[in-house]
């Protein structure tokens, strides 16, 4: 079940990439970590860290720099593992904290990136500062919307329309 | 015990494998300045050990062989040398013999501009002081014209008499000789006296009256009387004087030609009776 929550999300992130690239938006949010953050709610680690493997490739397919597949695999990994941790050891729950998280989360992974690429090129690649500020609200709003609106009891909500439409 | 702890372990066990998967899967793939890979370069950094450890054994191996064949010329080279040196030892020891000879001959020449006639150079190969008598051993002989009782001299004076002599080498009594006896001449009174060999290498001087003038390092000379020697050859200089009686001085001599420093002599021919009666030859050998 998890998995094709995984297939999902994952084939949702690539629509939702590709289509905010070509819309040009600056600093669109990353979806691949919005799917490895829903396999990490609860503080499920291996979840999260597996499902943050096929979401950093796809991400390294898409969006990675040419000839390095793995790169966001690992940072993905990583935070996957992270955001799974401080899933198990605290409860968060708010929009705002979930939202705040993701964005720490997005600096975190820019940061562990850049650490890889200096590791493995010998220079310096950090992104721009404010693209990378722009990435992380974005991501964290979408991230905190998007709880926001799990929290929601859709469900419940659609039945008891149904039987006031019959009553 | 082990299985709860690796369970528990599980998901740093993953991401730890997951990250050395990518880890591996990126180092592959990265290509650093100069066109290796990251991989590349870092499995060549875990092997350069066990590369520096064979060069270094190779560079050993062929320095343990160098150093063999150094070994091998520099022995050789050594070899050469050292024969070289020997050599040029044993000819710088002839050359300084020639030269030594060169100089007594000079000396033998200044000391006696005019030898006489049949005045033979000779070597003093070997000096025999062991025994009671003392001798030495010329090395020319009958056939070089060295005949018995020639008149044996040095720069410094007399060495001795021919006493045997052989074709080609003559046996000759050094003046230190035991046996060996002069006749000398004091130079202060003219005084006639016998000067023999102590048999240890200095000369005494018998018979000379105490009323005759003698002074440490008097030089004494062969008077010519006793039909052996020429007159006029130093013999030795006064070294020690005493009384040993009333009568006669006890002198004793060191010898004025020291046969043990001496290689290079000249053998005069033998005194004639009529020179030792007074005839004019016999001072004319000095």
């Amino acid at each position: 079940m998890k998995a094709l929550r995984v297939a999902i999300g994952l084939a949702l992130a690539v629509l939702a990439t590709l289509a905010l690239g070509a819309l040009r938006v600056p600093a669109p949010p990353d979806f691949f970590l919005l799917v490895v953050a829903d396999m990490a709610r609860g503080g499920a680690v291996v979840a999260a860290t597996l499902g943050g493997l096929p979401a950093g490739l796809l991400e390294d397919a898409l969006a990675g720099p040419q000839g390095l597949i793995g790169l966001h695999a690992f940072t993905k990994i990583l935070v996957g593992y992270l955001l799974a941790t401080i899933g198990s050891r605290t409860i968060v729950e708010k929009p705002l904290a979930v939202g705040g998280l993701l964005a720490g989360a997005v600096l975190v992974e820019a940061a562990a990136l850049t650490f890889l690429l200096w590791v493995l090129r010998g220079d310096v690649l950090a992104p721009a500062p404010w693209l990378l500020l722009g990435r992380a609200a974005t991501t964290g709003l979408v991230g905190g919307a998007l709880h926001a609106a799990s929290r929601v009891p859709w469900r419940q909500r659609r039945e008891a329309r149904r039987r006031m439409r019959l009553t | 015990m082990a299985s709860p702890s690796l369970a528990a372990r599980r998901p740093e066990i993953l991401l730890a494998g997951l990250l050395s998967l990518c880890l591996v899967v990126l180092s592959l793939q990265v290509r650093r300045p100069g066109g290796r890979t990251a991989g590349e370069t870092w499995l060549l950094a875990a092997a350069s050990p066990f590369v520096e450890a064979v060069t270094s054994l190779r560079t050993a191996a062929a320095d343990a062989g160098s150093w063999a064949s150094s070994r091998r010329r520099l022995l050789a080279a050594n070899r050469s040398l050292t024969g070289e040196i020997e050599r040029l030892q044993g000819e710088l020891l002839r050359l300084r013999d020639a030269e030594r000879d060169k100089t007594r001959l000079l000396e033998l020449l200044a000391a006696q501009p005019a030898p006489p006639a049949g005045t033979v150079p000779a070597r003093l190969i070997t000096i025999e002081s062991s025994g009671p008598f003392r001798t030495g051993l010329l090395d020319r002989g009958a056939s070089d014209g060295v005949r018995v009782d020639g008149v044996v001299i040095a720069p410094g004076g007399l060495v001795g008499r021919v006493i045997a002599s052989g074709p080609h080498t003559a046996r000759l009594q050094l003046l230190s000789d035991k046996t060996a006896a002069v006749g000398v001449l004091l130079p202060r009174g003219a005084r006639a006296g016998v000067a023999k060999g102590d048999g240890k290498g200095g000369i005494a001087v018998e018979y000379v009256p105490t009323i005759e003038p003698v002074e440490k390092n008097d030089l004494v000379v062969s008077s010519g009387t006793d039909g052996v020697y020429p007159n006029g050859l130093a013999v030795g200089r006064v070294s020690a004087l005493a009384r040993k009686s009333t009568l006669f001085w006890e002198i004793q001599l060191e010898p004025a030609a020291d046969p043990r420093s001496e290689t290079l002599v000249f053998v005069l021919p033998p005194v004639r009776r009529s020179d030792v009666q007074g005839g004019p030859a016999a001072g004319d050998r000095r």
